[in-house]
Parts: structure tokens; C-alpha cells; sequence
């Protein structure tokens, strides 16, 4: 759950991956078949995102701050 | 980031803290995140949503206006040149990832080596984009296909060249031995790199609905 360079590298290695499919697929059927599975995976990397996004802010702060709550 | 600090006075045990500290007081940091890494992600979601927004206008035109020809004959996009310069663009991510894992152990040379590399790819990705763009025989004003081409491909290009000049300030660093193994001693390559993962990401999107679909 952290959020540096390796992770983000990571991201690129499965963006890569994502996107080689839909060109793949594209280039064996037609554009809107690859579309239309460009569309299942962006949605389900929003989906993902969304929860990444919650648990990472949820466990990235340190309750409670400020120093008018020290210790 | 890397703090300057200041040469303890003779006999000045009891203001130790302060001889260290230059400048402001330090901010009270709430977050368990260091605020450049904070800051460099809020900085890619408003990025995201701006090439979001780009997106939005292209599929408009391409599914909703759906114009007989998309690209309007006769005029046709450079896929095999893309895909070539895609490759180095993704090359660059790993060569920028070289170079963070390089200064992680502790490995100076291989760092300035990765940030060389990274910046090379970047440069050569830019140059071949602008001589597609010479060579590719329609503008900005050809019908509304040019409109978005080049207002997309040319929106990923500014972030590769920002890409670039932040790589070039990060390796004039790494050169004057500004980094070092720790976490807080390399964030001057680390935010560079995220950065560029982004635009790395962000061209594999583009490449496949602009080139391909």
C-alpha cells in the first residue's frame, strides 16, 4: 500500500500489458471489439483505484495530528 | 528533501537543535506520507483529469459525430513509427526505474547512467514525434480529426518535454553528488520518476485509442 516509484513502475508494467491486449485485439478483430475491452479494463482499474485510493488515505495518516495533540 | 544545515557553535551544547536547524521551524507533518510524494500524486490526479477531459472531447467526435472517415481520406497516421516510438518511451520507464533502484543500493554511477539513459529516450521520443508532425501532411485545421490529433498528441508531448526538463535538473544533481541511499536523500529522482512513469502511462492510452483504434 505504498505510493513511490517502484509501485508506480509496476503500473506501467500492467498498463503495458492492458494496453498490448487492446491493440492485439483490435488488430484480430475490429477496432470496436478492442474498444469495447479497453472499456472493461479502464472500468475495472477505476474500480481498483477507487478502493486503492480509500485504504491508502484511510492507513497514511497518523490520528490524531497537529500539535495541539501531541504524543 | 536534503536540509542545509549549520556548524555548531563552540560551547553551544545547549542550543545544539537549534545551530542544526536553518530557516522556518519545521511544519508539523500529519500525514505518514512526505508532502513532495503527496504532492506529486495530487499533481497526476489533476493531470489525469485534464487528459480526461481531452479523451471525453475525442471519443465524442470519433463515436457521437462519427464521421464517415476517421482519418478523413487521404490522409493516414504513422501506426508502425508510433509503435517504434512507443517502445522507447517505455524503454525510458525502465531505464528511469534503473536508476531509482541504482541509488536504493547505494549505486551512484548506475544512477547517473539510468537518468542519462532516460533522458536520451525522452529527447529522441520528442524529436521522432515533431518529425512525424512535419511529415504527416494535414494541421490542426484539417477538419476536427486534426483538431483532436494534435491537441492530444501535443498535450502528451508538453508533459514529455516538463518530463524533460525536470530529468535534466534531477541528472545536473546527480552529478554534483546531490544524492544519496536513503529514502529522504533521493526524492530529487524519485518525484522525476513518477512523473515519468505517468507520461509513460498516459502515451500507452493515447497510442492505443489515437494510433490503433
Amino acid at each position: 500500500m505504498k505510493f513511490n516509484e517502484a509501485a508506480v513502475f509496476k503500473w506501467v508494467l500492467i498498463v503495458g500489458v492492458a494496453g498490448a491486449s487492446v491493440i492485439g485485439l483490435t488488430l484480430l478483430t475490429r477496432p470496436l471489439v478492442g474498444a469495447l475491452w479497453g472499456l472493461v479494463l479502464v472500468i475495472a482499474g477505476s474500480v481498483y483505484g477507487i478502493r486503492w485510493s480509500r485504504d491508502w488515505w484511510r492507513n497514511s495518516r497518523n490520528l490524531p495530528g497537529g500539535p495541539d495533540h501531541p504524543g | 528533501m536534503e536540509s542545509a544545515s549549520v556548524p555548531l557553535p563552540q560551547g553551544g551544547a545547549g542550543h545544539a537543535a537549534e545551530a542544526h536547524h536553518h530557516g522556518p521551524p519545521e511544519a508539523n507533518q500529519s500525514s505518514r506520507i512526505d508532502r513532495q510524494t503527496l504532492g506529486i500524486l495530487l499533481f497526476i490526479i489533476s493531470e489525469v483529469m485534464l487528459f480526461g477531459a481531452f479523451f471525453a472531447s475525442y471519443f465524442f467526435l470519433r463515436v457521437v459525430v462519427n464521421p464517415a472517415d476517421w482519418p478523413p481520406k487521404p490522409f493516414e497516421l504513422p501506426v508502425a513509427v508510433a509503435g517504434m516510438n512507443t517502445a522507447i518511451l517505455v524503454s525510458s520507464s525502465f531505464t528511469i526505474h534503473y536508476a531509482l533502484e541504482s541509488i536504493r543500493k547505494g549505486n551512484k554511477q548506475g544512477m547517473k547512467l539510468g537518468l542519462v539513459l532516460t533522458w536520451l529516450l525522452g529527447l529522441t521520443f520528442l524529436f521522432i514525434q515533431i518529425n512525424e508532425y512535419v511529415h504527416l501532411g494535414f494541421s490542426a485545421r484539417t477538419e476536427s480529426f486534426g483538431t483532436i490529433f494534435y491537441s492530444l498528441t501535443g498535450l502528451h508531448g508538453a508533459h514529455v518535454f516538463v518530463g524533460l526538463m525536470l530529468l535534466t535538473f534531477a541528472t545536473i544533481r546527480a552529478f554534483r553528488g546531490h544524492f544519496d541511499k536513503e529514502a529522504e536523500d533521493h526524492l530529487g529522482v524519485e518525484v522525476p520518476g513518477i512523473y515519468w512513469h505517468f507520461v509513460d502511462i498516459m502515451w500507452i492510452v493515447v497510442f492505443a485509442t489515437v494510433y490503433i483504434l
